[in-house]
């Protein structure tokens, strides 16, 4: 029998060059760790509750107080006054709201459904041939989500873009449909500029999805396929008795990850649409953004960042759950 | 026997090369291709033909004056933008390297006191979203005087927690009787990790490596906040400021989108396969 190698854990007591060599990497880690990530942690915590603005001078501590006072709770209470004489920055972050849960209900499933099948599909071709439609696939990954959109842009354009030219071509006259612009086009419901989003969302984020249900689905035993076939399943039953359960781990995890992501987009929202038409496509991070940085009324925009924090936190603690109960085969 | 193998190589061809599943494949991943190649038509259209309504396809004459207006316009430095995007994603990607192998390290290898209030301390900053962090961030640089210099988008990053914890599962599988030669060998700590440890992490360091570079050169929001300034932009953020500024003239844009997007995006698609690796193995996203 094979000698089996200690990969683990010493337990024996530590020499003084170790305890050194700890303490020289362990405390510069602690301190830096607390100054730029527990200290800044805290000072959003604490801006959440304050009319804070980087433009009023403040009080000594943090420029907290005086001119930018303690509103304790009311930034929270603001949020949930939902008549239709709320302030501003009431509004459009209810509005946004809905934008960012609408965003992640379409872009999630919609995901998944385009996503498990093309993996399979990808599977199922030749060995030599899976990297080439791989690599399409994952293409838009790899490269900057502003070019992305730059690219997504022109396509929408609507004069110069291909999408009106193709319905143009098959309409037979001159289509001028303003897809990111228009705030009286819906579809179902939905405004056409956030299914035009979406789309160049999916087309950019189905890469990561693709990938991993790839490498899931290599991971499924030969035997079981074997087994399946030999008991004379067809592909149709494969796919639903055999792979799909197969799979359900790795469906719920990646479904909880495009999830978190899609409550956190921005860079193609703000560069495509900059929340417009309307404020039909102003994303939760969006809203903050504008608020903090461009209307520098940090206080408010830190208790929403708090809000979607929460959110997010919920999500993260249920794909930890999922986590954990991995299935054994 | 000659006749059968012949026979049979052309059941294996066409049992193997022509599937069902190519007659969707072949139209999706060509309809996939269709924003990129979008692009780079409009960035060889003339001013005149990109204006026309209804679009043409392919241009009817290539040109190479979109680019030469681009890269000699004085108000876009390409080169100095490409200076900035890479000081920045290699510094972050030298950095994270080197903290998170050695904490992975550390923390798969050794014993001590509060190891496991520390570990599960960093864990939770891992499901910390960046925006939370955002505004203090910027608030913190502006006190430090570091808003329109690089070093601020460096200096606050250079922890990872993914890489901890990466590069601990990964340490993990290092045998302990490497590191215990070099010690009775009469190496130190420090060179037992540099020079025993270190060159075992290949493999992660190359996958984490290209993972932290990828979200470094295409990060947006962060360096969006921090860098206002012409001079110290990255490429992301100058290509929506020149997209903006260029407005109907798209051939223009479409060539600057083209010099910014293509170049790196062509040699991370040669080393894809040790990024969809780190995907695969940690479901991270940017």
């Amino acid at each position: 029998m094979p000698l089996r190698r200690y990969t683990g854990i010493r337990k024996r007591r530590l020499d003084a060059s170790q305890r050194a060599f700890l303490r020289y990497t362990l405390l510069p880690m602690v301190l830096y760790m607390g100054f730029w990530t527990l200290f800044p942690l805290l000072w959003g915590f604490a801006l959440a509750f304050f009319e804070y603005s980087p433009r009023r001078a403040g009080g000594t501590f943090l420029g907290l107080g005086g001119e930018n006072p303690f509103v304790g709770l009311a930034h929270f209470r603001a949020m949930l006054d939902f008549s239709p004489d709320a302030p501003l920055h009431v509004r459009t972050f209810h509005l946004s709201f809905k934008v960012t849960l609408l965003f992640v209900a379409l872009v999630v499933p919609m995901n998944l459904l385009i996503t498990l099948p093309l993996a399979v599909l990808i599977e199922s071709v030749h060995r030599r041939m899976r990297p080439l439609f791989r690599t399409i696939f994952f293409l838009p990954v790899l490269a900057p989500s502003v070019g992305v959109a730059i690219m997504w842009g022109y396509l929408y354009h609507p004069q110069r873009g291909l999408l009106n030219a193709i319905l143009g071509k098959i309409l037979g006259r001159t289509v001028v449909i303003n897809w990111l612009g228009d705030p009286k086009l819906t579809f179902w419901g939905i405004p056409v500029a956030l299914l035009a989003v979406i789309f160049a969302y999916l087309w950019q984020d189905l890469g990561y999805n693709l990938v991993i249900f790839i490498a899931a689905l290599q991971n499924i035993p030969d035997a079981i396929k074997d087994a399946a076939r030999i008991d004379g399943a067809n592909p149709f039953q494969m796919f639903f008795r055999v792979t799909l359960p197969m799979l359900m781990p790795t469906i719920q995890l990646t479904a909880i990850l495009t999830m978190i992501s899609a409550f956190q987009v921005f860079d193609l929202v703000q560069v495509m649409t900059d929340g417009g038409p309307k404020y039909q496509t102003q994303v939760l991070l969006l809203h903050i953004y504008n608020y903090a940085f461009r209307f520098q009324r940090m206080g408010w925009a830190a208790a929403v960042s708090l809000v979607m924090f929460l959110v997010i936190l919920s999500l993260s603690l249920l794909q930890a759950r999922f986590l954990r109960t991995r299935w054994e085969y | 026997m000659t006749v059968h193998t012949q026979r049979l190589s052309w059941k294996i061809f066409w049992r193997e090369w022509i599937r069902p599943a190519y007659v969707i494949l072949i139209p999706l991943s060509l309809l996939a291709l269709v924003p990129f190649v979008w692009m780079i038509l409009g960035a060889f259209k003339t001013g005149a033909e990109i204006r026309q309504i209804p679009p043409t396809f392919f241009p009817k004459q290539f040109t190479l004056e979109n680019f030469r207006t681009v890269l000699t316009d004085p108000d876009l430095p390409l080169l100095l933008f490409y200076r900035n995007s890479a000081i920045i994603a290699l510094a972050n990607v030298v950095q994270v390297l080197f903290t998170s192998s050695l904490f992975g390290y550390i923390f798969a290898k050794f014993e001590f006191r509060w190891k496991g209030v520390l570990f599960w301390f960093i864990m939770a900053l891992m499901m910390i979203p960046s925006q939370l962090t955002m505004i203090p961030g910027y608030l913190m640089l502006a006190r430090l005087g570091l808003i329109n210099n690089l070093l601020g988008l460096i200096l606050p990053a250079a922890i990872d927690p993914f890489g901890i914890f990466l590069f601990r599962q990964f340490a993990h599988s290092i045998p302990n009787d490497l590191m215990d030669a070099a010690r009775v060998d009469g190496a130190n700590e420090f060179q037992i990790y540099w020079r025993i440890v270190l060159p075992q992490m290949k493999p992660a360091l190359a996958t984490f490596g290209l993972l932290t570079f990828m979200f470094n050169w295409n990060a947006y929001l962060w360096p969006l906040i921090v860098l206002t300034e012409q001079r110290v932009r990255t490429l992301p953020i100058i290509l929506t400021w020149y997209s903006t500024r260029m407005g109907n003239k798209l051939h223009l844009t479409m060539a600057a989108a083209v010099l910014v997007v293509l170049p790196v995006l062509l040699v991370l698609m040669f080393v894809q396969r040790w990024i969809v690796k780190g995907i695969t193995m940690s479901g991270l996203r940017s």
